[in-house]
Parts: C-alpha cells; structure tokens; sequence
C-alpha cells in the first residue's frame, strides 16, 4: 500500500498519521489488574469493614462504583481525539490550579495533610487531576519548543518549566505535604523531558538541582526525616514510625512461595494500614505469594512494554510526549508503591495503578489509558522509517526492515 | 540575561546550520526504550528482592507475623459453688451468676455527652461521670459500670452505639443473702477467693482456667477462619459442701445477735461443733457484712473470722482443761480434796479468788466455783506438789500436744491464728508466775475454734479430731468424695478421764445454768471471764473483760460442742456468767428444741 504513496510524497509522509487498529493489549491488561485489585478488595472487605466499623459491602461496593466510572472515563476519552487536549491546555491548566488550592478551603484534612476536595458527598484527591493536567501542558509545550527546536534553550523551555515544577513543589509538596505525589509528578517531567530530547547535560544538571532541593525538604519535615531513617533500618521499630514497612514486610515476606490462600491472609485484618490502598500490594503477595506477585509485575512490563511501543511509533511530538507522560505516571507510582511495600524505598502514601482501592486515583488512571488507547489508533510512517535507520527513502530495501505486514490502504480503512 | 543569551544564539545558529529538524541528534524512540530499559531492571530487583523476602527469608517473616497475630486468651473456669447442709439435704450458699460490664473505646465516641446520657438512663448512673469517662484522651478501653443484669445488656445492645460494649463477667451471688459471710469470705474483682473459705479453697474452687491460641484480628478477635487454632476448655472449680448446717448456722447467728444484745457487747462468735468427727455445724460471729456488697464494707476486721483469726485469752473455761490434765495424769480424781487457804503465793504473787474460798475445796468444786487458787493446786498436783519444770512441762504437754493449742488446726478458714501458749523452758524468774496464771486461762490465749477442738477431745473419750467444714467435694467428673474425720490424736486423755469431765462439767451446768439443761439429756460447761491487756499500756484492763463459755449438750454421748464468747459486755456480773451463758444457754434449748438430739438411756 503505502509503498506506492509514500513514495509519492516523502516528505508528507513523515508527518501524515495513519489510522489503525487501537492496541487492545493495553484495555486487556489493565482489565487483569482492574480484576485482581477488585478481587483482593472483596476479599479483605469483611476484615476491614468489622475494625472501622461499616457495612460488610462498604469497600467492595465503592469499588465496583469506582471501577464502573473508570471504565466510563475510559470510553469517553478513548474516543476524543487525542489533538483536541491540546486545545484545551489552558483550560485544564486554570482547573488544575483551582483544584490544587481549592483544598485549603474546601478540603477535607486527614492526618494533618490537605489533600482532599469535599464537595457534597463526594471527596476528590486533587493531586489526580494536577498530573493529568501537567502531562497535557508539558507534552503540548515541550511540543511547541522541539518543532522550534528550542527544548535546549534555558529562557525559552528550562525556565518555564521550572517555575512551573517550582509551583507544584510549593503546593503539592510543602502546602498539601504529599511529598509522594510530588515525587510522581518531577518523574513523569523527567521522563517527557528525557524522550522529548532535551539535552542530556542540562537533564543532569536539572536533576542535581531538583535532588538537592528534595534534600532539603526531607530534612526540614521531622516525620520524612523519620520515614528515611526508619526505612534504613525497617524492622528496628515494628511499633511506631516503622510499623506500616515492617507489617508490610511480614506480609510479603509470610506469603512464600505460593502464598496463604484468598481467604487466609491475616494481614489484613488490622494489622497493616491502608490494606486496600497504598498496601495492597503487600496483602496481594500475602495472598498469592511470590508465584503471584510474579505475574503481577510480569503483566506490567508488559503494559509499559506496550505503552513503550506507542510512544515509538506516536504519529507526533505531542501524542508521543502524552504517552510517554502517562507511561511515567504508571511507572513511578508503581516504583514507589511497590518499592516502599518491599522495603527498597521509603513509604510515600501512594497507589498502586489500576489496582488500589481509591475513587480517584482509579478514575484519572483509566482515564488516561483511554487517552494513550486512542494515540494507539495512530502511527506514523516516516518516524519509523527514520527509526530504522534508513539514510534515503530512495532506497527500495527500506521496507524490510520494518517487520510489519503491509497491508493496502483500503483494507485498513475499511 | 547576558549568560544565557549566547547559548540560545548558538542554540539557533547550531540548528539553522542543520538541514532537516529530523536529524537532530536524539532519537526519542530511542529514549523511550532506555526508559523501558530502567523500568526492566526495576521490575528484575524487585524480583530478586521478593524472591529473598518470600522464599529464602520466608521462615523468618512467618514467625514475625504469628508474634503479631497469634495470642493467647485464658478462658475463665466457671467457679465451684459452695452448698451446706440443710436437713438430710444440701443447699446453695454461694453461686455463680453472669452480669456484665459496660465498656468503651472513646475514639469512636462521636457524641459523648448524648450517649452518656442515653446509657445512664439505662443503667440508673450519673451522665456526667459518663461523659467524663467518654472523653478520655488517648484511651481506648474505660469501664463505665460494672454489674449490669442480662436486661440493662440488653437495652445497651439495642443502643448500637459504635465504640460501646458489654462484656460478660462471673459474679458470686449469696441466696442466703449474710448467713456465714465471715466463713464463706468473698471473691474480688480479679477473681480471687478473699478471707475465709474463698481464699482457703481458692485453688480447688477457682478450676483450671482454660486456653485460647489463635490468630487474632488486630483488635485480637480470633478469626474464625484459621484451622490452627487451638482450644483448651476450662475445668470447671470443685463443688463443695460444707458441714455447716444451714437452720443451725441460722439460729446461732441470730441467738448470738439478742444474746450480744442484751449483754450490751459490740462484738462476738460461737462455734457449734460435733465432738465425734471434728465437723464444725455452725461458725457464727457478729458483726457481719453483705458479701454481695464488699465495698460498702466500713471495717475491714469485719471481713475476717474472728472465731479462728483472732484469739484471746480465754479465761476460766481453761480450769477445765488443766483438770482434765491432772485427773488423766492420776493426780487428783474429781472428788480429790485438799486445804485452800484462801489465796496462793507463787513467788512474789499472791493469787486470790473473786469469791471466799477458804477452807475445804475439791476439784468439783474448783470448776463449779471457778476458784483460780483451785488451778494453781491442779497444777502444783501435776508437778507432784509444786509449780516446777515437771508441772511445766507437763502441763505444757498437754496443751500443745494434746490439745493442739499454740497452732494453727488447720481448717479451712483463710487467716486462722495460732494463739499463744507460754514456753515452760522460759528462763525469766516469773516463768512460774506466768504458768500459775495460764492454769486459769490468763497470759495465754487461744481461738474459739481451738477450744472448741480441745473441749470436744476431753469429752469425746480422748480423740482429736481434725476440725472441718467440709463435708464433701465433687470435682469435675461429678465424682463426689466425701471427707473421712480426721483423728489427729488418740488418747489425749483417758477415756475414764474423759468421763469423769463429762460427768464434772455436767455438776457445773447443772449449779450455775439449770436453765440450759433438759431432762433425759446431758449438759456440760464452764464460764471464763478473761481479762485483757490495754494493747497500748501492756497492762490489764480494771474494768474490762471477755466473756467466754464452753460446753456440750448430748444424750449418753454428747452430740455437740458449743463455744461462745462475748466481748466486752457491759451488762453488770460476771462477763462469762452474765453475758456467755445466757448465750450458751439459748442455744442449748434450740438444740433441744429443734434438733432432735438422742436422749440417754
């Protein structure tokens, strides 16, 4: 097909999106981990609902909701093209802002953190809609910089996105004190930052700067202090600042091989905090042990590797940016949470995509995956073309090395 | 921003020189695949790492978890009831009832005052003390009322209040409501046996709690789930039934209330005793207490048994056992005779009586007169003439190793005292003195019960028996075993020594207190009015004294002993004549009366 046309018009072809089939492996693992979170959450449920005192179906059936309006979100923005967020950077941008102070006047403080919008029943963490937000705007400006190709350039680029990572530092790390979310947030600009070409010099240097300021807020809040030291050295104080690492270190550590059992984990059962949430992973190992924990990770590299393919072969610097934002996100959510619950990091109080128990996180999450499943829908050409390494599209043996069968136009579109 | 402006100048002139935008030196493909490059390595530590924590270090992390999750719970046992005698019949003295406490974790509390108020309703407490208790800071386990009947648990349950609970404690209830209080003693809040019975039989009543392991949520409700649970039931406390017969027990505690009365005493106790087996039929001691309601108890000496725990010098009734001494010792027999003049010196002392006792005395008459000089002559008699190491020794003898005086008997009763018998060996040059005085009861003392025991050996034949209260035991397995009495000594006197003192203290009875005998029974007796020492001054009250009277009451055999005393009465006469023997008395006619004694041949 395209051999014929993409010969006509070299040049168009680099930059022309082809339609085609979405990437069904992305919707088909997240439903798997979707499936196990709800599982484990059903499972541990009566547990947790007799020690805080609710209904048996309390968990279980705020997840169902919150899955049903993830699936939902996911629909709907699987179907916008992809082109029409970056219309909209402003806007989503202003919201953001607003959501991410609205929580000094409309939240609700839990453990001494303002993180969460209440707003008639329903409570919100505002840091969801910040990263959705933030991936939008830095995938739209790093965009704009490369076509001008100013992504080096300090007044132009590292500036604006300072200021703007200085911000999110000032609210979301310092006011809100979710240091966590913060952590995310520096990752997924890293990472579009990293794939969007920005020399690796001023990457580094960048980096320097933003550890040393990381640095200095651990050291100026006592409890990150804490955290950091009890994570040195986790088993030394089960009872107080250690205690979540060291029960979810017994959880992990008591499933084995092949784990206790659906029903017989114990864990649960008061014993590690946020079971649902930001431990579910530990309860996960408890229940299917290392075999389970396994696949687990097994199906995330996967998911990455697939996300990692789109961005190879995104159809622009503003979907390829996208993808590799919402990969980040993922990626280092799932680091930090999976890291903290095995001893390797610090606790950061952060989920587990698209299996922790938690209303927003899961509607934000399979939200953006319909975003990363509509850009699966477009590849382009000439960016493969180049990737091969070909020097001239003159040259006819080009085609082979791009191991794809070629179909003919009409029958794509069909 | 002359620093920077050069770079962006280069940065432009750099890629205007370039001919294309796409041959910039970055390939972003290329980055995202270093990306999923770190992302590979991440996921391959944290395998490593959960291969290290699930499989190799698994051992060590399931102990940890079982120190968090496993606990053991101690089943309470039920306690063993306490029953007496009533009749040919048996019936409960003490049981065993659930009540439940009121408990609460205020961090659940949400509205302390309302539900203070809703619950105090129930419970007829005071709300503002509620609310107090339910705004405890960093608590989360305050009792709020202890208790409570199956109804208030009820109402509580029905509240459904969050962070409200009931649970279900064992109590001791009393159907008899006072009766034997000081016998049966009481049981404290942590479930131990205190004063009496209670702490005596402690062991055996209270069972083998049992054992509860299991893997426990972390509030430590055991969840059911787990198969290792393990469960070792309670043994339930032994059932046991008392000697004390309940009508007896009864009618002596309140024979000695009007008796008390009248003699204007504050305080006293009676023992009624069988002297055939040692089997106490009734312990009485006034004033008493609730045992359902320990905490109104004012003072504390109430709670203990006075007729075991707290002894006295007895006084007069102990002529009888210095006479049942010589008689078995062949010195004297109760027609013996001898010159009294009227008062004895012993060293520097001259001992007198309280009435004219010069000229001829026997030692029938000794009793009957209750003549102090009469046991000084006994005692010279027992040392063969004079107060010596013999008469010591001798008489010694016989009360701490005939008449067991000077040690605890052994019943069952928490606390029992040992009394005091002087040491004949004592060296002090008033060590004659001394024993001249303990031949009459005084500078010695002994408990009720003590006397009770020693009466009974003198005039059952010359046997010791072991004082009890039990009657029988049932342990678990409802295998009941009844108590054999227990001889702990034959021969403490002759039986024609023992005879002849029935027949003597029957003469004493008959002259002093014809109203406490019957016709075709036999009664027998002996008044004691002790002085006693001033605890702080270590002199003799003038014008104080104990009332204390000792005797039996049977057909050819005597069916009971029966030991009373009386403190400090201020009804005018003689405290053993005047405030006792009515009291003795009483309790003879009741005997009589009610309870078919077997009349001589």
């Amino acid at each position: 097909m395209n051999v014929v046309t993409a010969r006509g018009s070299i040049k168009q072809t680099a930059n022309t999106r082809r339609k085609h089939r979405p990437d069904y492996w992305l919707p088909i693992i997240a439903a798997g981990l979707l499936a196990i979170g709800l599982v484990v959450v059903y499972a541990i449920s009566p547990g947790m609902s007799v020690l805080k005192g609710v209904s048996e179906t309390y968990y279980i059936s705020k997840q169902l909701i919150a899955i049903l309006m993830g699936v939902i979100a996911f629909i709907i923005l699987s179907r916008i093209p992809y082109t029409f967020w970056r219309s909209k950077v402003k806007f989503l941008a202003v919201i953001a802002l607003i959501s991410a102070l609205a929580v000094f006047f409309v939240g609700e403080e839990i453990n001494g953190a303002h993180r969460w919008i209440q707003v008639g029943g329903v409570s919100f963490q505002s840091a969801e809609l910040v990263k959705f937000a933030l991936i939008i705007w830095v995938a739209d400006f790093l965009a704009r910089r490369k076509s001008k190709t100013e992504l080096g350039d300090f007044e132009k680029t590292l500036k604006p996105i300072g200021i703007v990572f200085g911000a999110i530092v000032l609210i979301v790390a310092i006011a809100q004190s979710d240091f966590g979310s913060t952590m995310v947030m520096v990752g997924i600009g890293a990472a579009m930052m990293f794939v969007a070409g920005v020399p690796l010099k001023k990457l580094i240097l960048l980096g320097l700067v933003i550890t040393a300021i990381g640095s200095m807020l651990i050291l100026s809040s006592g409890y990150r202090r804490e955290r950091v030291v009890t994570f040195l050295n986790p088993t030394a104080d089960c009872q107080n600042e250690g205690y979540q690492s060291c029960q979810a270190l017994i959880a992990v550590g008591s499933g084995g091989m092949f784990g206790l059992g659906l029903a017989r984990s114990v864990q649960a059962f008061g014993y590690l905090p946020e079971a649902a949430n930001d431990s579910i992973f530990a309860i996960i190992a408890e229940k299917f042990g290392f075999f389970g924990v396994s696949l687990i990770l097994a199906a995330f590299a996967v998911f990455f590797g697939r996300l990692t393919r789109i961005i190879e072969r995104a159809p622009d610097d503003f979907s390829r940016l996208l993808v590799t934002g919402i990969l980040a996100w993922f990626a280092v959510q799932a680091t930090i949470n999976i890291g903290a619950m095995i001893g390797l990091l610090p606790l950061k109080g952060i989920t587990l995509p698209f299996i922790s128990y938690g209303g927003t996180s899961l509607l934000f999450v399979t939200g953006a995956l319909g975003i990363a499943f509509q850009i699966s829908r477009y590849s382009s050409l000439g960016n493969k073309v180049k990737e091969s390494g070909a020097t001239s599209y003159e040259n006819p043996t080009y085609r082979r090395r791009e191991r794809r069968p070629h179909y003919a136009t009409s029958r794509r579109s069909a | 921003m002359p620093i920077v402006q050069p770079t962006s100048v280069g940065a432009r002139r750099a890629s205007s020189r370039l001919s294309s935008p796409l041959s910039t030196t970055v390939n972003p493909a290329k980055r995202a695949r270093i990306i999923y490059g770190l992302l590979l390595a991440i996921s391959a530590i944290f395998m490593i790492r959960l291969f290290y924590l699930q499989v190799i270090q698994h051992d060590h992390y399931s102990k940890a978890a079982l120190n968090y999750q496993l606990k053991e719970y101690q089943i309470p046992a039920e306690r063993g009831v306490i029953l007496a005698q009533n009749g040919s019949d048996t019936t409960p003295l003490v049981l065993n009832e659930i009540k439940y406490t009121l408990f609460a974790d205020p961090i659940y509390i949400k509205e302390p005052e309302k539900q203070a108020v809703e619950l105090a309703k129930i419970t007829g407490d005071d709300a503002g003390r509620y609310t107090e208790l339910l705004k405890t800071p960093e608590t989360r386990y305050v009792v709020l009322a202890k208790k409570l009947s199956r109804e208030q648990h009820e109402a509580i349950s029905k509240l459904d209040i969050r962070g409200i609970g009931t649970r279900e404690s064992s109590y001791r209830t009393y159907p008899q409501g006072q009766l034997a209080a000081q016998l049966l003693g009481f049981v404290n809040e942590d479930g131990d046996g205190q004063y009496g019975l209670e702490q005596s039989l402690d062991e055996r009543l209270a069972g083998r709690p049992g054992e509860l392991k299991a893997i426990t949520d972390a509030k430590g409700v055991p969840l059911v789930t787990n198969p290792d649970n393990v469960v070792i039931e309670p043994e339930k406390g032994e059932t046991v039934t008392l000697t004390v017969d309940i009508g007896l027990q009864r009618q002596v505690e309140e024979l000695l209330k009007t008796g008390l009365e009248r003699a204007q005493s504050q305080s006293g106790s009676v023992i009624v005793m069988d002297p055939n087996n040692g089997a106490v039929k009734a312990m009485a001691n006034y004033p008493t207490y609730d045992p359902a309601k320990i905490s109104e108890v004012s003072n504390i000496a109430d709670l203990s048994n006075a007729a075991t725990n707290s002894p006295l010098e007895v006084g007069s009734i102990m002529k009888a056992l210095t006479a049942a001494a010589a008689i078995d010792q062949q010195v004297v027999r109760p027609d013996t005779a001898y010159y009294n003049a009227g008062f004895v010196l012993v060293g520097d002392r001259k001992i007198t009586d309280v009435r004219n006792s010069t000229g001829t005395q026997t030692v029938e008459s000794t009793l009957v007169n209750s003549l102090n000089t009469g046991a000084v002559w006994l005692l010279k008699q027992i040392g063969r003439g004079d107060i010596n190491e013999r008469a010591r020794m001798t008489w010694h003898d016989y009360m701490t190793k005939h008449y067991f005086l000077g040690n605890p008997t052994g019943i069952e009763q928490a606390g029992e005292a040992s009394g005091y018998i002087p040491n004949p060996e004592d060296n002090d040059q008033g060590i004659n003195v001394t024993y001249a005085n303990t031949a009459f009861g005084q500078g010695m003392s002994a408990t009720t019960l003590q006397m009770a025991a020693a009466l009974s050996s003198i005039i059952n034949g010359g046997t010791y028996y072991q004082p009890t209260l039990i009657h029988s035991e049932k342990d678990i397995n409802g295998k009941e075993r009844i108590k054999q009495p227990v001889v702990r000594k034959e021969g403490v006197i002759s039986s024609s020594a023992s005879a002849d003192m029935v027949t003597l203290l029957e003469k004493v009875v008959a002259q002093n207190v014809p109203a406490a005998t019957r016709s075709g029974y036999r009664v027998g007796g002996k008044t004691g009015t002790a002085e006693f020492t001033n605890p702080n001054t270590g002199e003799y009250y003038k014008d104080r004294f104990n009332g204390t009277y000792m005797g039996f009451a049977g057909g050819d055999k005597p069916e009971y002993v029966i030991i009373v005393r009386v403190n400090e009465p201020k009804i005018p006469g003689f405290a053993g004549s005047a405030a006792a023997a009515p009291i003795f008395r009483d309790i003879t006619n009741m005997l009589f009366d009610n309870f078919g004694l077997t009349p001589k041949e």
